[in-house]
């Protein structure tokens, strides 16, 4: 009697759990595109267009005077038929396309386009990309008929072409926050932190080889999600089309349930790096800041550090060991010939030594008798970097260092590098947008908030870092290819010499494609999968 | 022999094994056997390996005897606070359990997340991570008390109505000595706090890890290794991953079985 | 008259609760490492802009006072003030997520409760009930929110309901089993079961109304834990409710948004125990 009491109630209870278990639903559009991306846009606006994923939707839907093919990495016709720039490179001339039209069906004239680029140039607007130009303010824009752009530079403006793949052109007058576009996209509905519906712009000029019209899909659904699991498992059940950086354990959990899903790509245009607070101004004691401004010191540990450890066990192979700023992938600017310091213990033990560095008992010690221990930053929520900064410490240990990890989210960890600078040593990742060197002028010019580990130099503290800044001048300022190279050529060796950043890897780009998703031509540059967005579908689609 | 005394002898059987694997001679929990990672069981790793080559038995072990020495000095803690919090409010002076009932109420809704970021700025990057380990579950139990205390306050108010505690009073007992005999007769509310804090605490500290506090590494986190079942991608690499969270059910069903009042 | 006293004097300590937490929680936040901190500041290409924002902020956000009143008068005028990640009222984002919310409060505590009733029923009765079943709840208390909500994934069955109510229904068991067992062993239930009274009559006529007062004292315990809980469940399933909105908040130092979320957490805690005095009166009141 007792126990058939006990066994009904378990009865009750699993029926209990039966009927609470529910599936998540998906809603899809027929001959949609589906993804994800990790937040919210800032902005619609594509002419404040700040942060990467608004960034994200102002390529899928503005019209652009010129495109910046991600694939050839070559400028190309888009809205402009053609377009040329003069000898001096100061007057860049477009020929717009006829017949152009917004998504509204209103016709698209060179009025509209001259509007759009003074939009973006007037401080009001406070657009990021005005600042390409140099000297925004003197920049003047002409019409001399309804297909005829020119615009007059104060100066030359080295990669001119790929500045204007980034200014929307907008009806003038009326900006529109990608509800009124001229590119394959249409802004159609946007629910805070759920997701962005774009919808296929009908009067696009795109058209393919077949001279059918373009895009192909319907439109396209961002979902805005973050957690890797979830996206994983809804790519699995269909909903999602392709999932771009994808961690390296969740590709070879794919890869071993189907081949064909993933795509390794091999080193992307991105680094990992591990860096010491090198500011004056840092809340550190003196013995530290003299480690940390030591070429002896900073080399060291770059001998001691396995970076193939690090690429197999954070990465689980999917990385290549890096040793300098620009990726094997950059295949313009890469210089194979510069000397780095590869690993050996004995070598970093040694250059200790003989600056002064000595062991008692398992710890080492400077001159003065200070134990050589000190911390590495990083963000949390991301499983390589953590990986990599365990392997660190214990390579460090082999050199008697006693390192500690510390993990910070990520404002807590801005506020210590960009404000406080109370860090000692940084491990982070560059993500690299543009393969040209013009894009890392910040990082490297000493005068720049973002030189990291010696931020806004008055004037730069060490010979060779003044040799970096009249470098990257000079190749900001010339035309002549050879003399740039030349002049990264020589960059890049000092880096390497200096070590200011200890570069670890080159993360591989990782992905997954639905089976169903034709046209996918992977690019280094992003938007890596989504590049061709107006070529994507869905197999079956007309 | 009670059940009582068998688990308490299976519980102490189990720190001693962990204690002892974590004192064999050549045993490390941070030496990093990079030849082999995600290895299975072998005569060298029993339990196999982590990612980074680590053999999981003594890294298990540590964790253990870490992460429960941490969680059970916290769950204390944060049950005798709420214990004297509740106590105190019931049998204090007049006005005392609104203001406790007050202070838990304004407790429960601040965001101490925050507060907890500030810890960690004021900490020193290089602070060891048996140290944070040893902050962090302190925090935790400094925050833990509110929920729990409301509810021993009001089962103390009860206690204090009921029929023996008013004849007790009318007997001239002392407030202390009143407040010391309602504590036994609240385990019913305080035992189940304690037992619920000690899974709640390990996985918290692992939590914490985000916010830079926690056990730091090459220290092994119970919570971090429990953490690890949230990707299935490491559940599909290895069986062992599961073995933090058997050996956590075991404890807890052990320490039911000793925790029981009647 | 006494009724009208009581009230005013639950909306002075309510009020006062508020303006505790409103202080408390703009000094928590704005002081916390990373509030006048931006993402951006780490890509060259919008830093400056960046910087530019944040020192305009730097200046409005200097006085403590000053940021208190701004954001009671958002409050004053409905709006709750603006987001400063999304730059819209806050009650345009909060007011939507407040129904899912509590639909999945609603939905989630009462089966939690359920189960923890019925998994107390059968590890409390009896002569000498076995701690097998409390393998159940310890397992449910060991596995991580997370990881609960992968094998959902895994196994492609389960949502937020689910995983919330055995999460609260593992840590309720652990009180209810206690209580229930105590009032089980009283004397007078002792003589009923010798006398063969059915266990249904002595749960419904003796158990229940012996430790309901208890339980009373149990349930704001368990709607504070449930509040707790949301917000993993809803970040991890994606569920857009408050508690994703408060956790996204969170990270990302959204001061006004936060502000309304423990706001709302506040009344929640307030009004939970005010229905656990209410039953405790109540109980009380039919025991005399």
């Amino acid at each position: 009697m007792y126990l058939s009491r006990r066994f009904a109630l378990g009865c009750v209870l699993a029926a209990v759990i039966g009927t609470v278990c529910s599936a998540q639903a998906a809603s899809r559009l027929p001959g949609e595109l589906s993804w994800t991306i990790g937040s919210d846009p800032r902005t619609f606006d594509p002419a404040k267009v700040d942060d990467q994923w608004s960034e994200l939707v102002r390529y899928l839907t503005a019209g652009v005077l010129v495109r910046f093919n991600r694939l050839t990495q070559s400028v190309e016709p888009a809205l402009a038929e053609s377009w040329s720039q003069s000898a001096d490179g100061k007057t860049v001339r477009f020929r717009l396309r006829a017949g152009l039209q917004f998504s509204s069906g209103a016709s698209l004239t060179s009025r509209d386009a001259a509007w759009s680029i003074r939009r973006v140039l007037l401080p009001a607007t406070g657009a990021p990309v005005a600042e390409e130009f140099l000297t925004p303010d003197k920049v003047t824009v002409e019409t001399p008929d309804s297909r005829t752009v020119v615009v007059h530079l104060p100066a030359r403006v080295i990669g001119i072409g790929k500045v204007f793949d980034e200014i929307a052109i907008e009806p003038a007058d009326h900006p529109s926050e990608g509800r009124v576009t001229a590119g394959p996209f249409v802004i159609a509905d946007y629910q805070r932190l759920r997701y962005i519906r774009l919808t296929r712009n009908p009067h696009y000029f795109g058209r393919d080889r077949s001279e059918a019209a373009l895009p192909y899909a319907s439109g396209i659904r961002l979902d805005i999600l973050q957690d890797p699991e979830q996206q994983v498992r809804l790519f699995l059940r269909g909903d999602y089309d392709f999932i771009d950086n994808l961690p390296p354990d969740y590709f070879e959990m794919l890869k071993r349930r189907d081949p064909s899903l993933v795509r390794d790509l091999g080193p992307s245009l991105n680094t990992e790096q591990l860096w010491f607070n090198q500011a004056p101004s840092a809340p550190l004691p003196q013995w530290e800041k003299l480690w940390f401004q030591s070429r002896v010191f900073r080399t060291a540990i770059s001998l001691a550090i396995h970076r193939a450890d690090l690429a197999r066990l954070a990465y689980e192979g999917h990385a290549t060991p890096a040793y300098a700023f620009i990726s094997p992938a950059n295949v313009t600017w890469y210089d194979r010939n510069i000397e780095v310091p590869h690993e050996d213990v004995n070598a970093a033990r040694s250059a200790l030594a003989r600056a002064g560095f000595h062991l008692r008992g398992s710890q080492l010690q400077d001159a003065d008798g200070h134990p050589v221990k000190f911390s590495i930053l990083t963000n949390a929520g991301n499983a390589a970097r953590l990986k990599m900064a365990t392997l660190i410490q214990q390579d460090l240990s082999a050199l008697g260092m006693q390192v500690t990890v510390v993990t910070l989210d990520f404002p807590a960890l801005i506020e210590r590098l960009m404000h406080t600078q109370d860090y000692e040593a940084c491990l982070l990742g560059l993500a690299n947008v543009d393969p040209d060197p013009n894009a890392m002028m910040n990082l490297w010019l000493s005068s720049s908030p973002n030189h990291q580990w010696n931020p806004s130099e008055k004037k730069p503290a060490t010979a060779w870092e003044a040799e970096i800044d009249r470098l990257m001048q000079l190749q900001a300022s010339t035309s002549n290819q050879i003399k740039r190279e030349a002049a990264m050529d020589r960059v890049q060796q000092i880096v390497a010499d200096q070590q200011p950043f200890i570069y670890l890897v080159y993360p591989n780009i990782l992905f997954a494609v639905s089976p169903r998703l034709e046209g996918v031509h992977p690019a280094v540059l992003a938007p890596r999968l989504a590049w061709n967005a107006d070529r994507l579908r869905l197999r079956g689609m007309q | 022999m009670t059940v009582r005394r068998i688990a308490a002898g299976l519980l102490i059987g189990l720190l001693l094994a962990a204690a002892l694997i974590l004192a064999a001679p050549g045993s490390s929990y941070s030496h990093q056997d990079r030849s082999q990672p995600f290895a299975g069981a072998s005569t060298a790793h029993p339990a196999g390996t982590d990612a980074l080559g680590r053999d999981r038995m003594v890294r298990v072990s540590a964790a253990l005897l870490l992460s429960l020495a941490g969680s059970l000095a916290a769950s204390a803690v944060t049950t005798a606070a709420a214990a004297g919090a509740g106590v105190l409010g019931a049998f204090g002076p007049a006005g005392c359990g609104w203001f406790v009932v007050l202070v838990c109420d304004v407790f429960l809704a601040l965001p101490w997340l925050f507060l907890l970021m500030m810890v960690r700025s004021v900490l020193p990057l290089t602070t060891s991570p048996a140290d944070s380990a040893a902050i962090t579950f302190l925090v935790l139990a400094a925050l833990g008390w509110p929920a729990c205390a409301r509810a021993v306050y009001r089962g103390a108010l009860r206690l204090k109505r009921s029929g023996w505690m008013l004849q007790a009073r009318a007997a001239g007992l002392h407030p202390h000595q009143v407040a010391r005999a309602a504590i036994p007769n609240l385990a019913p509310l305080l035992l189940p706090q304690f037992l619920v804090c000690i899974p709640a605490f390990i996985i918290a500290e692992a939590n914490l890890g985000a916010l830079g506090l926690g056990i730091g590494e090459p220290l092994p986190s119970w919570g971090g290794m429990l953490l690890e079942l949230d990707d299935s991608a490491m559940l599909l690499e290895t069986r062992w991953v599961y073995l933090p969270i058997l050996l956590l059910v075991v404890v807890l069903l052990l320490l039911e079985a000793v925790a029981v009042e009647v | 008259m006494r009724f009208g006293l009581r009230v005013a004097h639950w909306v002075a300590r309510a009020l006062l609760i508020l303006l505790l937490v409103i202080i408390g929680t703009n000094l928590l936040v704005r002081y916390a490492p990373g509030y006048l901190t931006d993402e951006r500041e780490m890509d060259a290409r919008y830093a400056s802009g960046a910087r530019a924002e944040l020192s305009i902020e730097a200046a409005q956000s200097s006085s403590l006072i000053r940021m208190t009143t701004s954001e009671m008068e958002g409050w004053m005028h409905g709006s709750g003030g603006v987001s400063r990640q999304y730059g819209v009222p806050v009650s345009e984002l909060i007011l939507p997520r407040l129904a899912v919310s509590g639909r999945l409060l609603l939905c989630a505590l009462p089966i939690a409760w359920f189960l923890a009733a019925s998994g107390s029923i059968c590890a409390s009765l009896g002569r000498k009930p076995s701690p097998i079943w409390h393998a159940p709840a310890a397992l449910l208390l060991a596995i991580p929110t997370a990881a609960l909500a992968t094998l959902c994934l895994l196994i492609e069955h389960g949502g937020p309901v689910l995983v919330m109510a055995l999460l609260l229904a593992a840590r309720d068991f652990k009180f209810l089993q206690r209580t229930l067992r105590a009032s089980w062993l009283e004397p007078h239930l002792l003589h009923a079961r010798a006398l063969g009274i059915p266990t249904g009559r002595l749960l419904w006529s003796h158990v229940l109304p012996d430790i309901a007062p208890r339980l009373a004292a149990l349930i704001p315990l368990s709607i504070v834990t449930a509040l707790s809980a949301i917000v993993p469940v809803e970040v991890i399933f994606n569920v857009e409710g408050i508690g994703q909105l408060a956790w996204n908040a969170a990270m990302n130092r959204d001061l006004p948004v936060l502000l309304g979320a423990t706001m709302i957490m506040a009344l929640a805690v307030i009004v939970s125990g005010t229905v656990a005095n209410r039953e405790d009166q109540s109980s009380e009141w039919n025991r005399a």
